[in-house]
């Protein structure tokens, strides 16, 4: 029998909890870091492949069989940070988690909380 | 006394070149000249390979110059993105701890101290001036320091009270972070026009 083993990179799993973050109710944007927006602005104005997805503001790093994803929001008044962090943590970890088969460790921080 | 005939960039160029062109002559010092603006000599405006390397020197002058002539375009956003990254590179004392059942998460403090200042400011006659938020080491409760100012005739023996009232419940209900403290300094007051 074959042996076949899976290996998942970091942006994979970046782009996955991306994408499930955005969705999660109470997020109102994922927000890039410096280096990522300026590597962002770079591409903008050199060209980029549109195709990928959107991996501002998370951070995956897949160590073996387990993966660490840092993860930045800004959210608005009236959702509850603790517990909107709590949500994106469940859900974000949820879903690598089924995709990937990995086991998943999920940092949430919220860098700004709109108040419009 | 000798004087280095590639330096010199003179007549006796042929006996040293070291990236000899097909006619014998180094393509460093036929690009050096050309760059500098002297004119072909009478070797070099008969010399297919000289003449090359001329137009070689003139095409990525003329390049250089045009990308360095040209404005920079940036989309419009840029500045906000970068700004907005900026303001949000968070320093690792700059947030609180947030409590979670799956490892703690993080609230940048200045987010905190902006939606305190936020719902005191929605509060009828007075308004927010700085917020401090400090968490207790190794717990997820914080003291609070907020200074106010109130509007003329405000009973200010009640403000206290308002205030701190309601930091404790947007601390609950809003960030997630348990109030333990609330100081509140009446700073100023000040007048409808």
């Amino acid at each position: 029998m074959t042996d076949v083993r899976l290996n998942v990179g970091d942006s994979a799993v970046a782009r996955i909890a991306a994408r499930r973050a955005a969705r999660v109710p109470g997020v109102v944007a994922l927000r890039a870091d410096l280096a990522q927006t300026l590597v962002g602005v770079a591409g903008s104005v050199l060209g980029q492949d549109r195709s990928r997805l959107p991996t501002d503001g998370v951070n995956a790093v897949v160590r073996g069989q387990e993966a660490e994803v840092s993860i930045t929001i800004a959210t608005r008044l009236g959702h509850n940070c603790r517990d909107l962090c709590r949500t994106v943590q469940q859900e974000v970890a949820a879903e690598v988690a089924a995709q990937t088969g990995l086991a998943v460790t999920v940092r949430v921080t919220i860098v700004d909380v709109l108040l419009g | 006394m000798a004087v280095d005939p590639i330096l010199d960039g003179g007549t006796s160029i042929d006996e040293v070149a070291l990236e000899p062109l097909a006619c014998g002559r180094d393509a460093a010092v036929v690009w050096d000249r050309a760059e500098a603006g002297t004119p072909p000599d009478a070797h070099e405006r008969d010399c297919p390979h000289c003449t090359a390397v001329r137009a070689d020197a003139a095409g990525l002058s003329s390049l250089v110059h045009r990308m360095a002539a040209e404005d920079i375009d940036p989309p419009p956003s840029v500045m906000e993105r970068v700004m907005g990254a900026v303001m949000s590179e968070l320093r690792p004392h700059d947030v609180l701890q947030l409590e979670s059942p799956h490892g703690a998460n993080r609230l940048g403090r200045p987010a905190a101290a902006g939606v305190l200042r936020g719902v005191v400011d929605r509060m009828d006659g007075l308004r927010a001036r700085s917020c401090r938020i400090e968490q207790v080491p190794d717990r997820f409760d914080a003291d609070v320091t907020i200074t106010v100012t109130a509007r003329f005739g405000v009973d200010l023996a009640s403000v206290t009270a308002r205030v701190r009232q309601m930091v404790l419940a947007a601390g609950e209900q809003t960030l997630g972070v348990p109030v333990r403290r609330v100081d509140i300094s009446v700073v100023d007051i000040w007048g409808e026009p």
